[in-house]
């Protein structure tokens, strides 16, 4: 068992960071790439950032989504904190890279860690009971959507009983060999499944509001494309 | 196979049709920023369906096919496979879709059930904008000769008919009804208007949707009658008179003809300033796609007539009469001019001084929900009960609530789907107006458009 720890959190480790680190450096690079491009052919570079720089941020901080359903707008807050800080601050996390860090990386209090786990895995459970119970978000489900809420309910549940063998029906380094699997596998699916609007996110608000600043010519430059010059309306 | 759609259509050939359709994709794509839009729908759309809980389209049908992250589908899922590495790939491990007739019918059909009020972008968290994925659908449809028939038509007689406007109404039957209308406003109203035609030098050109020639004579007399009271430099020009552009919804090669056609009539006046009337998508084409296609920062500037009453009124050169309507007034925001937030509260501080019983929809402004006849829909009479049965079903409670006789909406398309969903809706008792039409009732005109009423002989008494 312990050689299947060190195989999952040494070398596949290595290579889910690696394509996760490749995978979001190519979709950052890719978007910002694409909105200097669109900018630079736009007939009307004037954008109205304002709008852009607020919608952004309201839904980074879910102002609208709390005011308008307050329940949901926590959850989905709390599910997306814990998300994040669990693997950055968790000590558990924290002990095994502190010693390459020059610095002391933060670390979770234990209670505080707990809560969180406890509280992302009931929402991951809350979203994937919302989406297969209520038809709109069923008929829009693809696999993905399932696979992925799954995954990283595994991922916490097999973290937190892994770090609680007393509440364990299985074996603790069992628990522990699977959420390192759940999480490097997590780690590597980041840049190709939807969980990449952690990182496109920012820029999708200016993307589809630049994407109506046409170029000047793409009228003309698709019916020479075409071959439709001077056919009638 | 032929394409079917609830609407009708000229002719389509389809021969080679998905091949056609495949290769103005491509085009659009190398000429355009589309795809950046696409690759960003494709990468974070969460599925969740929010978009759906508010698009008034799909809370009246309940048909999956209206939802807007759908919908969006049926482009994506070409742009994946056709014009993606990863499309190509599942295509050649078997699982990819290959794009036939029968899809393009079925985008053909479902791309025009939207009616583009881009509600949905509020809504989406990942900031999708669906209602811009519909456009781009609808011009690779239009590039294969897919149009709703009454759009197409009247974009032809506008471009290379002998009128140059959807109206196809003649210049000489311009100048009649204009003068028509400034002898009509001294009967009814008691004071002089003046539509100036061909002048040059002007501040502004005016160009309303020309329907409003045809149909809405007193809001264009509410126009001319501001444009008079304050003394404005304006005119109309012959040449091109039209702000109705078509374009907007379903080609932006047309979009782009079309606002080109204003301004080369304002080059040809000497003109400085687009006035667009009261039109919700004639004032965005104009406002945010003549700085794409005549110039950017050189192009020159752009106002709907609303926002120039409200200066005119907080200037104190043009006075209107407080609480000349008396009756309950509620506006309707149409989608195309206060989804951005560009028009919201300059018409209702007018109505909130004129009206005494003005009342807001809920929601309104930014939120507000579409008439039902948007993106072009109301223009296709043949699916009349879809816009105002489920497109409008929506606004028709709106309006209902509010209790309001007066339902006040400036836009040309807006007022005649709102009359119709009235009309299907059990609302006949409500009176759907312009602005400028209340504004008509309210001005005080300046006393050098005042008419003195002449005694009629036949009316005095006999032997006096």
């Amino acid at each position: 068992m312990d050689t299947w720890i060190e195989l999952a959190r040494g070398p596949l480790f290595r290579i889910a960071l690696a394509a996760l680190l490749i995978g979001l450096a190519y979709r950052l690079g890719s978007a910002a790439s694409q909105v200097i491009l669109a900018w630079r052919r736009a007939g009307d570079r004037q954008l109205p950032l304002r709008s852009v720089v607020t919608a952004t941020l309201s839904w980074l901080l879910p102002v609208r989504l709390l005011r308008q359903r307050p329940l949901y707008g926590i959850a989905s807050l709390l599910f997306h904190v814990s998300i994040i800080a669990l693997p950055l601050f968790l000590a558990g996390h924290v002990v095994l890279v502190q010693p390459s860090l020059p610095f002391a990386w933060p670390r979770l209090p234990g209670g505080v860690a707990d809560t969180l786990s406890v509280v992302a895995f009931l929402a991951l459970g809350a979203v994937l009971v919302g989406r297969l119970a209520v038809r709109t978000a069923r008929v829009l489900t693809r696999f993905q959507d399932v696979a992925v809420l799954a995954l990283l309910l595994f991922l916490v549940g097999f973290g937190f009983l892994a770090a609680h063998p007393a509440l364990s029906p299985f074996p603790a380094r069992t628990m522990l060999l699977l959420h390192i699997l759940a999480g490097d596998l997590a780690l590597a699916l980041t840049p190709v499944t939807k969980i990449a609007h952690c990182i496109v996110y920012p820029f999708t608000q200016l993307i589809f509001e630049l994407a109506w600043h046409f170029p000047a010519d793409s009228g003309r430059h698709v019916v020479t494309a075409l071959g439709k010059e001077g056919e009638p309306v | 196979m032929a394409i079917e759609c609830s609407y009708y259509l000229e002719p389509v050939d389809t021969t080679d049709l998905p091949r056609r359709f495949l290769e103005a994709f491509a085009a659009i794509l190398t000429h355009s920023n589309y795809a950046m839009a696409l690759d960003a729908a494709s990468r974070v759309s969460a599925r969740c369906g929010r978009c759906a809980s508010t698009c008034p389209v799909y809370q009246a049908s309940n048909d999956p096919r209206d939802i807007p992250c759908l919908r969006s589908e049926l482009v994506l899922n070409v742009y994946r496979r056709y014009f993606t590495p990863g499309g190509a790939l599942s295509t050649r491990l078997g699982s990819g879709f290959e794009i036939d007739e029968a899809y393009i019918n079925t985008m053909a059909e479902e791309l025009y059930r939207c009616t583009a009020c881009r509600r949905c972008k509020l809504e989406c968290p990942m900031g999708i904008d669906h209602g811009l994925i519909t456009h781009l659908g609808r011009w690779l449809l239009a590039e294969v000769g897919i149009v709703p028939k009454a759009l197409r038509v009247a974009t032809r007689e506008q471009l290379e008919g002998k009128t140059n406007n959807t109206s196809a109404i003649p210049a000489a039957a311009l100048i009649d009804t204009c003068e028509f209308l400034e002898e009509d406003c001294v009967d009814l109203h008691g004071f002089k208007i003046h539509f100036p035609i061909d002048q040059e030098d002007a501040e502004y050109i005016f160009f309303p949707a020309v329907s409003d020639y045809l149909l809405e004579p007193d809001t264009l007399m509410g126009n001319a009658a501001v444009m008079t009271a304050t003394n404005a430099s304006w005119t109309i020009g012959t040449r091109y008179f039209d702000g109705i552009n078509y374009g907007l919804f379903y080609s932006d090669r047309m979009l782009d003809r079309i606002v080109n056609m204003e301004v080369e009539e304002l080059k040809r006046l000497k003109a400085r300033t687009v006035l667009i009337g009261e039109c919700g998508h004639a004032s965005r084409s104009a406002k945010a796609f003549i700085r794409t296609f005549c110039g950017g920062n050189q192009a020159p500037e752009v106002i709907n007539c609303m926002e120039y009453a409200l200066r005119m009124v907080n200037e104190g050169r043009l006075e209107l009469r407080k609480g000349a309507i008396d009756a309950r007034v509620t506006y309707h925001d149409p989608c195309n001019i206060a989804r951005t937030g560009w028009i919201i509260e300059q018409p209702r501080e007018i109505l909130r001084h004129i009206a005494t019983d003005f009342v807001d929809m809920t929601p309104h402004g930014r939120e507000n929900y579409c008439c039902g006849g948007g993106g072009g829909t109301v223009s296709i009479d043949e699916i009349r009960s879809f816009r105002t049965g489920v497109g409008g079903r929506t606004k028709a409670e709106q309006i209902r609530r509010t209790g309001a006789t007066i339902l006040v909406s400036p836009c040309a398309n807006c007022k005649k789907q709102l009359r119709e969903v009235c009309e299907d809706n059990d609302l006949e008792h409500v009176q759907v107006v312009g602005l400028h039409d209340l504004i008509l009732k309210a001005i005080v005109p300046p006393a050098e458009m005042r008419v003195e009423k002449q005694p009629d002989p036949e009316s005095e008494p006999a032997g006096s």
